[in-house]
């Protein structure tokens, strides 16, 4: 285990390098922030509710979403995509670790350098700037293990289209078309009651809203009470260990059609 | 001196064989056209979502907006396919490969630029060519000969208004090195581009026509044909702020060019 967290570490030292970066991407979720609320004051005009939400629990769930969005991008899939070219990946699995854990613990070092370096802030940002008023209610104290496990999905997800990545080479197309897919179909960028009533049943089944719907809806509605978010936990969890089991098992097939030519 | 004809049987002659080299990998270019397709109408799907819930957003109607983004959509597709190389132009300039640029007698900005063409740009631009002419049936629009010319014109204009702001980003790289969080940025910012101008206050509606000039990819000369009666003089002024801003790019980039001196190694 201690190998694990020497790489996750180091992970994180090199994501230090990038300080330059963070300020733009403090800089854009501010622009996206102001964005969101220009957008979402018009939608509301004079309306109380839509959708059962009011203006200010939506705009909590968008500007909290922006500000997640970060975190939960992983970039396994470009880096492996990056180690397959460069022929990186045959110096990892010819070492005593395991590929899953070996990219999880280096993006959790990236996890917790955005944590830090832009999630933190651009909260801070939200409530002192924006003067937003969260309310208090269990959601919030159950919301860091739900962002861990979504973060955990998130990651099954990137990690997925890194092994297709051994079959295919280049993962440009597929790592955009997953990002969509998952930026839509997750409600990250609107709430799922805002889409029509038989796709939101559709996208209740499905694993993306476990990303970013059910977090945010824990600080967006956090006095919904037990009865509504442990369920929500609770298929959280199902779809973290079904999709790392699956992944596992794919894993014994992609490595056998790897083909390394330098390094 | 080389003419335009020179310059374009040259960049037809280079584009003909990047797009050979590039069909090798048909499979991934299959997807990416899948994605770049999906990825360019996530906007459009939001503003379809939010339409289930409210007859209009700041006065406008669904189909105006398909409109506009139509025309977004039109508009940003020369920099997706003609300009795209500046995404690596930081990594030519922190390893010095930037500096073979300098060795041909041929226009830098259109040698740089020739190296790579977004052939799955095209879905982009089809699909919003789809869009807009679906909108403007939709609305009523009736196209005349002149009308047509003037929107021409002004997707002209619009575009360059894009590919400026992108560049001027990417040319960070020559004072910054690492041009990516502003280019990062400059890409976050377009997807802000087909919002209607009217839902933002002061400050912001300012910086999005003067400063950054997001309003003029999209919104702005749209309105030249979605209500022609209403809009003011000065939106008649738009195909001159393309021409201008590229002006002022192409100094920029001059500039940052002349300033490069390579890694020394």
């Amino acid at each position: 285990m201690r190998a694990y967290f020497a790489m996750m570490r180091g992970a994180y030292m090199i994501g230090l390098v990038y300080r330059f970066g963070f300020l733009f991407n403090i800089a854009g979720n501010l622009i996206y922030m102001s964005v969101t609320y220009f957008l979402w004051r018009s939608i509301y005009q004079n309306r109380e509710t839509l959708r059962g939400l009011t203006f200010n629990e939506t705009y909590i769930y968008v500007a909290l979403g922006s500000a997640v969005f970060i975190l939960l991008k992983t970039y396994v899939d470009w880096q492996m995509s990056f180690d397959i070219r460069e022929g990186n990946i045959a110096t990892y699995l010819s070492k005593p670790v395991d590929l899953q854990l070996y990219e999880l613990f280096t993006s959790l070092g990236f996890f917790l350098m955005s944590l830090s370096a832009i999630t933190i802030p651009t909260i801070f940002l939200l409530i002192f700037v924006f003067r937003i008023e969260v309310p208090l209610g269990i959601g919030l104290a159950i919301f860091p293990f739900s962002l861990i496990l979504a973060y955990l999905l998130s990651f099954c997800f990137d990690y997925f289209i890194g092994l297709l990545g051994f079959y295919t080479e280049s993962v440009w197309g597929l790592s955009i078309t997953k990002e969509i897919i998952i930026t839509v179909l997750s409600g990250a960028l609107i709430p799922l009651q805002f889409f029509p009533d038989a796709i939101q049943k559709i996208l209740l089944w499905l694993p993306f809203q476990a990303i970013y719907y059910t977090p945010l809806t824990m600080v967006a509605q956090p006095d919904l009470g037990w009865g509504t978010f442990l369920p929500m936990l609770g298929v959280q969890l199902f779809w973290v260990i079904a999709l790392f089991a699956l992944t596992r098992l794919f894993y014994t097939q992609a490595v056998k059609v790897l083909r390394i030519s330098g390094g | 001196m080389h003419s335009l004809k020179d310059y374009l049987r040259l960049y037809f002659m280079i584009e003909t064989q990047y797009i050979k080299a590039r069909m090798q990998y048909r499979a991934d270019f299959i997807i990416s056209s899948i994605g770049m397709f999906f990825s360019s109408l996530a906007t459009l799907g939001i503003f379809w979502i939010i339409f289930h819930s409210i007859p209009d957003l700041a006065g406008w109607s669904f189909m105006q907006l398909l409109f506009i983004y139509g025309f977004y959509m039109i508009a940003i597709s020369p920099m997706q396919i003609l300009f795209d190389h500046i995404w690596q132009i930081r990594f030519h300039v922190q390893q010095g490969t930037f500096l073979k640029y300098y060795f041909r007698p041929l226009n830098m900005m259109f040698y740089y630029m020739s190296e790579m063409f977004d052939i799955k740009g095209l879905t982009q631009l089809a699909a919003g060519i789809v869009i807009l002419i679906y909108a403007s049936i939709q609305l009523d629009i009736s196209w005349t000969l002149a009308r047509i010319a003037l929107l021409l014109l002004t997707l002209f204009s619009a575009s360059l208004v894009q590919i400026s702001i992108t560049l001027l980003a990417g040319c960070a790289a020559f004072w910054v090195l690492d041009s990516y969080p502003v280019l990062g940025l400059a890409w976050k910012l377009r997807e802000f581009a087909p919002y209607p101008m009217n839902i933002f206050d002061g400050a912001f509606r300012f910086t999005f026509t003067f400063i950054i000039p997001l309003g003029f990819v999209a919104f702005y000369p749209s309105q030249l044909f979605i209500q022609p009666e209403e809009v003011s003089a000065w939106v008649y002024l738009s195909p001159l702020v393309g021409i201008g801003l590229f002006a002022l790019t192409y100094w920029v980039w001059t500039k940052g060019v002349n300033s490069y001196t390579g890694t020394g190694s």
